[in-house]
């Protein structure tokens, strides 16, 4: 990675000034190919504001000294150009910081090529939103490594969404930290997650447990009601029609759109 | 929001649905879920034409995508029927055969009652009705299927006709669209509820009709009808209180599985049973009754209706068959799910595709 950074510092054409314009020169030199120079001087100048770009070499090197080759940087680019915004220390106190939390070489990697929004998000917000995870939702430090790595778009939802989908899944699903770990709950929408959990219930194969963990009948896992596709789920776990399901699905659409409606003109008496 | 403080320990709607997961798993096997699920999400209704409304609600609800279900039926023909006319009743009254007329192949529906729904998977929802330039309403909001039971009543023209009880008074409304009724008697035990069907009655119908030479209303206790008016109305509706199970699991209000009216409850099939034995009596011989509930029950439904034919032969000496209604609930299949293989009556279950019922329903004819 040392000789990539070193590449780097060498490209400077003509003048001796260094270069902090990103120009299709520059990319090329640093070992892209010539359309995938193009594709990314395109998508980085696309992002707006004046000093748009005016990081993007700093964040290059950050990548290459990541580990990362050239074609996975331009995927990576091309998925969140607005990186080319992001300071060099600013970056580099990110990727120490999710070190920090758990993300050891190679699953580091990972998290950021799956989802380099990861590091346009500030610190302090990130240590905010594992705070919460923490305090309002009882996880573990692991069990919130395995959350931002399985759904790391979390660091920017809604928190409060967030908080009303845990607790509907542990109070009216009845249902533990541990299993919403391995069914990656949190990649599922709140309307995905209870679309299923009513259909069930209101067959009467789901159960909320008593306030002693006990059903009358056996309710499905959370992993084999989320992780299957809606054909699995409905002949395996709902045992009931495509067109149910999709009549079921519109009637609560329009059930939890009035609730809502209820609870705003409740809130603004 | 917490989501398990909240919830009272148990509130009869839960009381009644644990009835019902109960029974009913039983009762209807592999199709309960489906029943169940419908019963638990929003219903469908039908607009009963008020066919005496002069606006032009026919076309502006036409317009809105509904189709009258009554016209727009199966025309295929219905595959050959069961050629016994004779079945035996299952259950405790064993030793009464009931006899299966199979003389009603031909369905005479009145040409007069128009009901519209929505397409099935349709989910969109009535307006309330408008009052025209006469304050007459356009049409009656109802569960679509509870106008089956009085298609199947088959009025005529001239027929005296009673509607034990009857309020609030859709079904009535939908018995006076076929505008062939002589005479009618419209009777509900409650005061408060026939004042209700008084209201009904003045937003439906025109002033006209519901003078004392067309029409009576009377509050009696309609278990004790056949003392005062016996062999007398060409047909009769017996449309009994139920468990309304749509009600029980839906609405904490008013809810019969409330823990101070399990003894009501559990009186239940006796006071149908009084009512429909009742009606029988007050039917002439030749003349045909309707008992219909909303309820998925067999004691409150099948069982009233085996034990009715028993006692009127025992009691009264009354002979009565059992109309076969295949041909309607063939008619219409195209709008309702039908319970299949009833070995008494017909059933509409309710199915999120066609989200109406349940409604159960029995014709009987007196033949003495
Ligand atoms: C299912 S509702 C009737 C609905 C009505 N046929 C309609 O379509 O609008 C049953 C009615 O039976 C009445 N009822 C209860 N006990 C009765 C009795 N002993 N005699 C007459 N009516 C009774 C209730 O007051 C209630 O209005």
């Amino acid at each position: 990675s040392l000789q990539s950074a070193g590449h780097i510092s060498k490209v400077s054409h003509g003048s001796n000034k260094p270069v902090t314009e990103l120009s299709l020169r520059t990319l090329v030199d640093m070992g892209f190919t010539e359309p995938q120079a193009e594709q990314l001087h395109e998508a980085v100048s696309t992002v707006r504001g004046a000093s748009a770009t005016k990081h993007a070499l700093s964040t290059l090197t950050a990548l290459f000294v990541l580990g990362y080759n050239t074609s996975s940087v331009q995927k990576l680019l091309l998925k969140c150009p607005e990186l080319c915004t992001v300071k060099e220390p600013q970056l580099q106190q990110r990727i120490s910081n999710l070190r920090k939390l758990g993300f050891v070489e190679g699953s580091l990697q990972r998290v950021v090529a799956h989802y380099p929004q990861i590091l346009t998000v500030p610190v302090k917000k990130v240590n905010y939103v594992v705070l919460f995870l923490r305090e309002r939702c009882l996880f573990t430090t692991m069990q919130i490594t395995d959350i931002l790595r399985d759904n790391p778009a979390i660091i920017l939802e809604d928190l409060g969404q967030v908080e009303y989908k845990f607790q509907y899944v542990f109070f009216r699903m009845g249902i533990k930290q541990r299993e919403m770990i391995k069914s990656r709950l949190f990649r599922f929408s709140l309307d995905e997650v209870r679309s299923r959990h009513c259909f069930l219930e209101r067959r009467g194969l789901y159960q909320t447990p008593d306030k002693k963990g006990q059903t009358t009948t056996v309710n499905p896992k959370l992993d084999s009601i989320l992780n299957v596709n809606q054909d699995t789920f409905l002949t395996a776990v709902a045992m009931a029609s495509a067109e149910e399901y999709e009549i079921f699905q519109r009637l609560m659409a329009r059930e939890w759109q009035e609730q809502e409606k209820e609870y705003d003109s409740i809130e603004a008496d | 929001e917490k989501w398990a403080a909240t919830l009272p320990k148990f509130p009869p709607t839960s009381l009644a649905l644990q009835h019902f997961d109960a029974t009913y798993s039983v009762q209807l096997g592999q199709l309960w879920p489906s029943v169940r699920i419908a019963l638990l999400s929003e219903r469908k209704y039908g607009a009963l034409l008020n066919t005496f409304s002069h606006d032009a609600v026919l076309e502006d609800l036409q317009a809105k995508g509904c189709r009258d279900f009554i016209t727009d039926t199966d025309t295929e023909a219905l595959p050959c029927l069961d050629p016994e006319s004779v079945v035996g009743v299952e259950g405790e009254s064993n030793d009464v055969p009931v006899k299966k007329s199979n003389a009603d192949r031909h369905l005479k529906i009145s040409p007069k009652i128009k009901c519209l729904v929505f397409p099935r998977g349709d989910i969109t929802r009535f307006k309330p009705a408008r009052p025209d330039t006469q304050r007459l309403l356009g049409y009656y909001l109802l569960d679509a299927a509870s106008v089956l039971p009085c298609l199947a009543l088959d009025i005529q023209e001239g027929h005296i006709v009673l509607d034990l009880c009857a309020a609030p008074g859709g079904k009535a409304v939908a018995l006076l669209q076929t505008q062939a009724i002589g005479f009618l008697c419209l009777n509900d035990t409650s005061v408060s509820r026939t004042l209700r069907l008084k209201k009904v009655l003045h937003s439906y119908i025109p002033k006209e009709l519901l003078t004392s030479k067309n029409l009576r209303i009377t509050s009696s206790d309609g278990t004790k009808w056949g003392e005062i008016e016996n062999n007398t109305f060409d047909r009769v509706l017996v449309d009994v209180p139920c468990t309304t199970d749509r009600h029980s699991v839906m609405e904490d209000d008013n809810n019969i599985f409330s823990k101070n009216r399990i003894g009501e409850r559990r009186r239940l099939p006796q006071l149908q049973l009084e009512l429909l034995l009742a009606g029988i009596e007050a039917a002439c011989p030749g003349g045909e009754i309707m008992y219909s509930t909303c309820t998925l029950s067999h004691i409150q439904n099948q069982s009233v209706v085996e034990q009715a034919i028993h006692l009127a032969q025992e009691n009264h000496g009354i002979i009565l068959e059992v109309v076969d209604l295949r041909p309607l609930t063939h008619m219409f299949r195209k709008t309702f799910h039908f319970a299949p293989n009833l070995h008494l009556g017909e059933m509409v279950i309710p199915h999120l595709g066609a989200n109406f019922g349940p409604i159960y329903m029995c014709k009987l004819r007196r033949l003495t």
